[in-house]
């Protein structure tokens, strides 16, 4: 068998995505009577995918599994190389089984549960797209590799937090999800610019074998980099504002995001690059330290909250903030089991808690702990969680959105004028224009050729000067000015042959020939 | 088969004898008939890719037979790295054309039967190894590219066409007059390639720039250069679709794969004419983008648009090194897939609206949601977007260009600054805006146009997210173009001038 078929375990999903897209483009998937082809196809892909991956898993654990595999290369360019690879040791085929399965069962859950939503096409491909970029992260073989599962991932996160479009809540917090999930990219871009400077590569193999080349001080920061992008995917203190706000999604959703999987790929990740963690053991102790915070941020959270969702998230961030503690220990099989059980423990209370009151007859949540109720300033912060929130806002939103402000007015007052601005021609400013317009009254007179500011206006006059030297100097028309002068040379050439036609000046003509011959 | 190159070339004339021996009112076999032949030799030289070994430079699948002795031509065949590609691009954009030709409704017949001749034709002058049989298809090419404008094209058809034939032969007298003075300095008396190139070592450096410069009229109107492009917004314009995606798409890509022939026998006159040719690039990038800006008739601006990107094209060349060059090269490719489906579009929009005013539009992206889609893609491949083949081309140019020409290669950014401004302002004019109410019964893509169109963006996209393919199969024609200027065998060369 083609070691390239592996492919197909992440590939199956997006080729499902792919497909419903493509139905949606052509509309034979649209409405309520496309969703169950396309609750076939999704489900289907995911299932074959499961089956891929566990018929994978079984057969490496009965041959040994085979470690970094290269499938093809992908580019090269100097002395820079990236591959298509695939890494397959125990963690990433257990871990890929148990994602492959949760995703497989959330998606055969939403079925039901979206049943004539009216984004149901919709959220399928998004979960495809994501059940695709989990796989790409748990199985890929480089750093390079695994991050286009994991901006797929946050991509697709940001799509289902914000649904329900029509929501303000549910698009603020795909936003804040998104932007601060941008903020761990960083970390992790910056990782893989370390590798490609010093290695060439970022092949994990590559990244986790001898360095000579590499200062431990190097190694230390490109580690750093890596782990700040696992926090903040995994939801770590001080990080961990993101999530509670991004359950808006649908119950399906969340639960593989935000409950079990995504939440997940941050630990997955400090489990992977366990021999860099384990090169520099000043990074376990702030893992340590960021674990604790985040589980008692988590512990004191989940108090005092009174819907189920988000009773559940907080208890999710107590555990990975233990998954995370355990780590830093060195305990990493532990953090994997942990890991494993966790995720689906958590799959299981998500998907269970839309009937989660029906079950327990409408009883009210627990009330406050006593202690903790006695703590005023304790409660206080709990309940706010932390102001994690508006200080992000003080600390990173506001200043930004003034630089952005003051970036606005330079650029209105400078750089637009001597750039220009695109042109507006194709608007209309009345209702009565917008009515002769649309009988085909009115022409919009477009700027085409036109520019505005310093910039636009020079390229429009070299435009012009360009035009008529295309007009004076080619044969383009019947019209231009050279067809004219070629008329008029044919002219003489007809008058000239007429006259050569009487003898008189064809003798002539023989007696300067002989006259020029002589 | 022991001809592999001629069955390839005898494929689309046998299926035109085939159409031409079918009953004229049966329009519908005709069609069918024409794109299986099509597809036949898109398949056959799909396949004739396995036989032909990318990892040597040498020119294979050779045929030579003797024509003339007396003359020193012989009708000899043969690829390599540089010509494949492009063999394979004439195949698959003659197919894609016919599949988008259901507006031609009158003497379907002849229409079907020039189309495969001059698929043969082409693909002719790139499997040519004899400088002779390579004018011959060059020539070739223009008999039915002459009947395709003039009888089913638009209003200007007849002056479009004879336009374009007279520029075409008035650039090929100086091709041929450079042959033949070439010819003439061959001891070996023969037109090949390795003959003149082997003859061409003895001439001095003035004779060689001489040759060179006749070559580069007769090449350069095909290309076009920057004065003698002044057929090719008319052709375009006036051209039924499916002709102005040839014309573009493939018979551009004639120009600049002649010219590194040209190059391969003649590098010192390449050389001294580094400057000249960086020069005409950067003049047709420029200028084509600047007038394309102008045009607010699409077809027009799309038309000039190609000056621009051959310009890349021509700068690729002129850096005379092998980042450079295979951006040319891959330049040629990616434009003649972007281009096709640009054209093949725009002319199927126009179809339905009957305008080509760019004025004339309102928001069509809720009419023709389909449309939309693919012409976004297609002028973001035109920009040449990362993720488009574009972008792989441009960028190999912008990197060996930097390396020859320093920071005058910031020109060419400025060449994709005007594309892009163009091409955003066109998406902005056909999709956003007010909706127009006699635009509101456009139709959208059917699926046959939506399979052409849509796999000529899909082949940009794929170039563009894996470019290894390609990249290795013209990798070592490329290096073994450009072993010639590097610096021992130069001192050779300049010895072969000295004397």
């Amino acid at each position: 068998m083609p070691d390239w078929l592996l492919l197909l375990i992440p590939g199956l999903p997006f080729l499902s995505a792919l497909w419903i897209v493509i139905g949606f483009i052509f509309g034979w998937n649209r409405g309520e009577k496309g969703e169950r082809e396309t609750a076939f196809v999704a489900v289907t892909a995911n299932t074959l995918s499961l089956l891929a991956m566990l018929g994978l898993a079984i057969y490496d654990f009965t041959h040994g599994a085979p470690g970094h595999v290269v499938l093809f290369p992908w580019l090269q360019s100097g002395g820079y190389q990236a591959n298509i690879s695939l890494m397959l040791d125990t963690l990433s085929l257990t871990f890929g089984v148990v994602m492959a399965t949760i995703t497989l069962v959330v998606t055969r859950f939403s079925v039901n549960y979206l049943h004539r939503e009216a984004g149901f096409q919709r959220f399928f491909i998004v979960i495809s797209l994501f059940s695709c970029a989990m796989l790409l992260i748990v199985l890929s073989g480089s750093a390079l590799l695994g991050f286009i599962g994991w901006e797929m991932a946050g991509i697709s996160s940001y799509m289902l937090i914000a649904y329900s479009w029509q929501r303000e809540t549910a698009v603020e917090g795909a936003t804040r999800a998104f932007v601060t999930n941008r903020f761990g990219d960083t970390g992790y871009l910056f990782g893989m610019f370390i590798g490609f400077v010093w290695l060439g590569s970022v092949e994990w193999n590559v990244l986790f074998g001898d360095k000579p080349d590499m200062s431990g001080m190097v190694v230390g920061i490109m580690t750093m980099g890596f782990m700040l992008a696992a926090l903040v995917k995994s939801a770590q203190f001080p990080f961990c504002a993101w999530i509670t706000r991004a359950l808006e999604g649908p119950t399906p959703s969340s639960a593989v995001f935000y409950g079990s999987v995504m939440v997940h790929a941050g630990i997955y990740l400090l489990l992977r690059i366990q021999p860099l963690l384990e090169q520099v053991p000043l990074l376990g102790n702030g893992l340590v330290l960021i674990g604790v915070l985040t589980t008692l941020y988590g512990w004191l959270g989940v108090q005092v909250q009174t819907d189920i969702k988000s009773s559940l998230i907080f208890s999710t961030q107590q555990q990975t903030g233990l998954m995370l503690v355990e780590i830093g220990l060195g305990f990493y099989t532990f953090a994997a089991v942990h890991m494993g059980l966790h995720a689906i423990w958590r799959a299981y209370q998500f998907l269970h808690s839309p009937s989660f009151l029906q079950q327990t007859g409408w009883e009210p949540a627990k009330p406050v702990p006593e202690w903790l109720r006695k703590r005023r300033w304790l409660y206080t912060a709990a309940l706010q969680r932390f102001w994690l929130v508006p200080l992000e806002n003080w600390l990173l939103v506001r200043p930004t959105q003034a630089l952005a402000h003051e970036a606005q007015t330079f650029d209105t007052y400078v750089i637009d004028r001597l750039t220009g601005t695109p042109s507006h021609s194709n608007m209309l400013s009345t209702l009565a224009e917008m009515q002769a317009f649309q009988q085909g009254k009115l022409r919009l007179e477009s700027g085409v050729g036109t520019g505005s500011g310093l910039l636009g206006k020079l390229t429009q006059w070299a435009a012009e000067q360009l035009q008529a030297l295309e007009d004076r100097l080619l044969l383009q028309k019947d019209e231009g000015k050279m067809m004219g002068y070629l008329r008029r040379i044919g002219v003489y050439l007809d008058l000239a042959e007429e006259l050569l036609t009487q003898p008189r000046y064809l003798v002539l003509l023989i007696a300067a020939t002989l006259a020029v011959i002589l | 088969m022991d001809h592999p190159l001629i069955l390839l070339l005898l494929v689309p004339v046998l299926g035109a004898l085939v159409v031409a021996l079918l009953p004229p009112e049966r329009v519908s076999l005709i069609r069918n008939t024409a794109i299986l032949v099509a597809v036949l030799t898109l398949v056959y030289a799909t396949g004739l890719a396995t036989q032909v070994d990318f990892s040597s430079a040498a020119i294979q699948l050779n045929t030579s037979i003797v024509w003339n002795e007396q003359l020193g031509t012989s009708f000899s065949l043969g690829v390599d790295g540089l010509a494949f590609p492009l063999v394979l691009l004439t195949t698959l954009l003659v197919l894609m054309a016919l599949l988008a030709s259901h507006m031609i409704t009158h003497h379907v017949k002849g229409y079907y039967l020039l189309m495969l001749l001059l698929e043969a034709a082409t693909m002719g002058v790139f499997v040519a190894q004899d400088w002779g049989l390579f004018y011959v298809f060059w020539e070739l090419v223009l008999i039915p590219l002459f009947f395709l404008i003039d009888r089913w094209g638009g209003k200007n058809r007849q002056t479009a066409a004879l336009n374009f034939v007279l520029y075409t032969m008035g650039g090929s007298i100086f091709m041929l007059l450079a042959l033949l003075v070439l010819f003439d300095a061959t001891p070996s008396h023969s037109f090949t390639f390795a003959a003149m190139a082997e003859g061409a070592k003895h001439l001095g450096a003035t004779e060689q720039v001489l040759i060179f410069v006749g070559m580069l009229i007769g090449l350069g109107v095909k290309m076009p250069l920057f004065p003698l492009h002044g057929w090719l917004p008319l052709a375009h314009v006036e051209a039924p679709s499916p002709v102005s995606i040839l014309l573009s798409g493939i018979l551009l890509k004639m120009g600049s794969y002649g010219l590194l022939r040209v190059i391969e026998i003649l590098p010192a006159a390449a050389v001294a004419m580094q400057g000249v040719l960086f020069t005409l690039g950067v003049i047709g990038l420029l200028y084509g983008g600047l007038l394309a800006w102008r045009q607010s008739d699409m077809k027009k601006m799309i038309a000039y648009s190609s000056v621009s990107h051959m310009g890349v094209v021509l700068i690729g060349i002129s850096t005379l090194n092998v980042y450079g060059m295979t951006g040319a090269v891959y330049q040629m490719v990616a434009h003649g897939l972007v281009a096709g489906a640009t054209f093949m579009l725009i002319g199927l929009l126009y179809e339905r609206t009957h305008t080509r005013d760019i004025n004339d539009y309102g928001s069509l992206i809720k009419v023709t949601p389909r449309f939309a889609f693919l012409i976004i893609l297609a002028f973001v491949g035109g920009v040449g977007l990362p993720s488009t083949a574009g972008f792989v081309a441009e960028l190999h140019v912008l990197i060996g260009g930097f390396s020859t020409w320093g920071w005058m290669i910031v020109l060419l950014s400025l060449g994709v600054l005007v594309t892009a401004a163009y091409s955003i302002r066109t998406v902005k004019h056909l999709y956003t805006g007010p909706v127009r109410l006699d635009m509101e019964k456009v139709d959208d893509l059917h699926p046959l146009e939506m399979v052409a169109a849509g796999s000529l963006i899909a082949g940009t996209m794929l170039l563009g997210f894996y470019p290894t393919p390609l990249l290795d199969m013209m990798d070592v024609s490329v290096q073994h173009l450009i072993s010639q200027f590097t610096a021992g065998s130069m001192a050779q060369l300049s010895g072969g001038i000295m004397q």
